[in-house]
């Protein structure tokens, strides 16, 4: 008996329609296999994704699902957790729905704290779209839109989501989907917003100019490109320069978290507490 | 549901509706148990093949890197799997350096 995946599925949406060898399919069956570990019941499990070829993840998998608008999957997920605190809420976007057009929805869900999990998709470009620059995008590669070279400077999205006060923060890549499997679980016990940013590869719009133009040259430059925080931390600066640290970076159990605030909030207008002051929080400013 | 129970004294088998033919298996494997053939019918030319189930050593590695739900490996329990050996080092390192497809040579064999 191999592990079934097919438990979790919408066979009838089988294959997927991904190009081949695409990253985001070794995500989808790490989270479906860190689901499984944690027992989590299909009905008690909302993923929310939105526009790119991330969007798709919510179509495949049979827990409840919400195909959103490009780049609101934190604000609407932000309404599901708070209608339904008890239930698990993931929201999965690619790097250009959640640093680009929704990069201000994701601060603000860092920021807030709220018991989401959030897996942002990095494959480096816009995939659906076949190769403009994202946010994401290393400098010097080829782009449809600069066609010369990319000029612009990339966002690192675990430090932007550490400034931002996520109280969760993973990098993890395809290369290694049972390490991906066991931030994804961490990710998901963690009460308040946890952001896990999966490296994955797309070499059909990123590597076709960019001499990776099969799955394994690209999943080769990820990993040249990784490497693990242990190991970062060794590092001199000149040496850290063109890599990005793997594993948990950031892990608060103390912080706020936002619904349990905001039970406060309805007790008060249930006449069961008095008004919030100052004196509620150890952090006020 | 059907694929995920293990056919009789088999300890690696493929879905061969799902698989795309993107090579990471057969690049994954370190025994050199999978190859891509050639299938005119499938869209990039070529499909995944089961070519030697004896040298399996039940890693993991093909069904944990398959994006596209296409491969599965029995469990430890079920199949006695075998030890990796230098035969199926080179073995993958032919298939791997011919393209990702089994060499002549071992195809007499």
């Amino acid at each position: 008996m191999a592990f079934n995946y097919d438990k979790y599925l919408r066979l009838e949406k089988m294959p997927t329609l991904w190009c081949w060898g695409c990253g985001d399919g070794v995500i989808l069956k790490s989270f479906i296999r860190a689901v499984d570990k944690l027992g989590i019941k299909q009905d008690d499990m909302c993923v929310v994704s939105g526009i790119g070829c991330s969007g798709r993840f919510s179509s495949y998998v049979d827990f409840n699902t919400v195909h959103t608008t490009h780049g609101r999957t934190v604000a609407y997920a932000t309404g599901i957790k708070l209608a339904n605190p008890d239930k698990y809420v993931v929201c999965v976007a690619g790097d250009g729905d959640a640093l680009a057009i929704g990069g201000n929805h994701t601060i603000h869900g860092c920021r807030r704290n709220i018991d989401i999990t959030m897996i942002i998709i990095n494959n480096f470009i816009y995939g659906l779209t076949n190769s403009q620059t994202s946010p994401t995008t290393p400098k010097g590669m080829w782009t449809v839109s600069q066609k010369a070279g990319n000029i612009d400077p990339t966002f690192d999205t675990c430090e932007l989501a550490i400034a931002s006060g996520a109280s969760f923060v993973a990098r993890e890549s395809v290369t290694s989907p049972k390490k991906l499997e066991k931030v994804l679980v961490q990710a998901m016990q963690h009460k308040g917003f946890a952001l896990v940013e999966a490296l994955s590869n797309c070499h059909i719009n990123l590597g076709r100019k960019n001499k990776m133009n099969s799955a394994m040259a690209n999943l080769d430059w990820i990993d040249s490109i990784t490497v693990s925080k242990k190991k970062y931390d060794t590092l001199s600066p000149e040496e850290q320069l063109n890599l990005l640290p793997t594993g948990i970076l950031k892990q608060d159990t103390e912080a706020d978290e936002y619904c349990d605030m905001y039970a406060e909030i309805r007790k008060v207008h249930q006449g069961e507490r008095a008004k919030i002051t100052q004196d509620d929080f150890e952090k006020k400013i | 549901m059907a694929a995920v129970v293990a056919p009789e004294n088999t300890p690696v088998w493929v879905d061969t509706a799902r698989c795309k033919a993107c090579d990471i298996c057969v690049d994954a494997c370190p025994a050199g148990v999978l190859s891509m053939q050639q299938e005119p019918t499938s869209t990039l030319g070529a499909m995944i093949s089961v070519i030697a189930p004896e040298a399996c050593i039940g890693c993991n590695e093909c069904e944990l890197s398959c994006p596209d739900f296409a491969i599965y490996v029995a469990e430890k329990k079920e199949f006695k799997f075998a030890k990796l050996t230098d035969v199926s080092k080179a073995r993958q390192e032919a298939i791997v350096n011919n393209g990702y497809r089994l060499p002549t040579e071992y195809k007499e064999n």
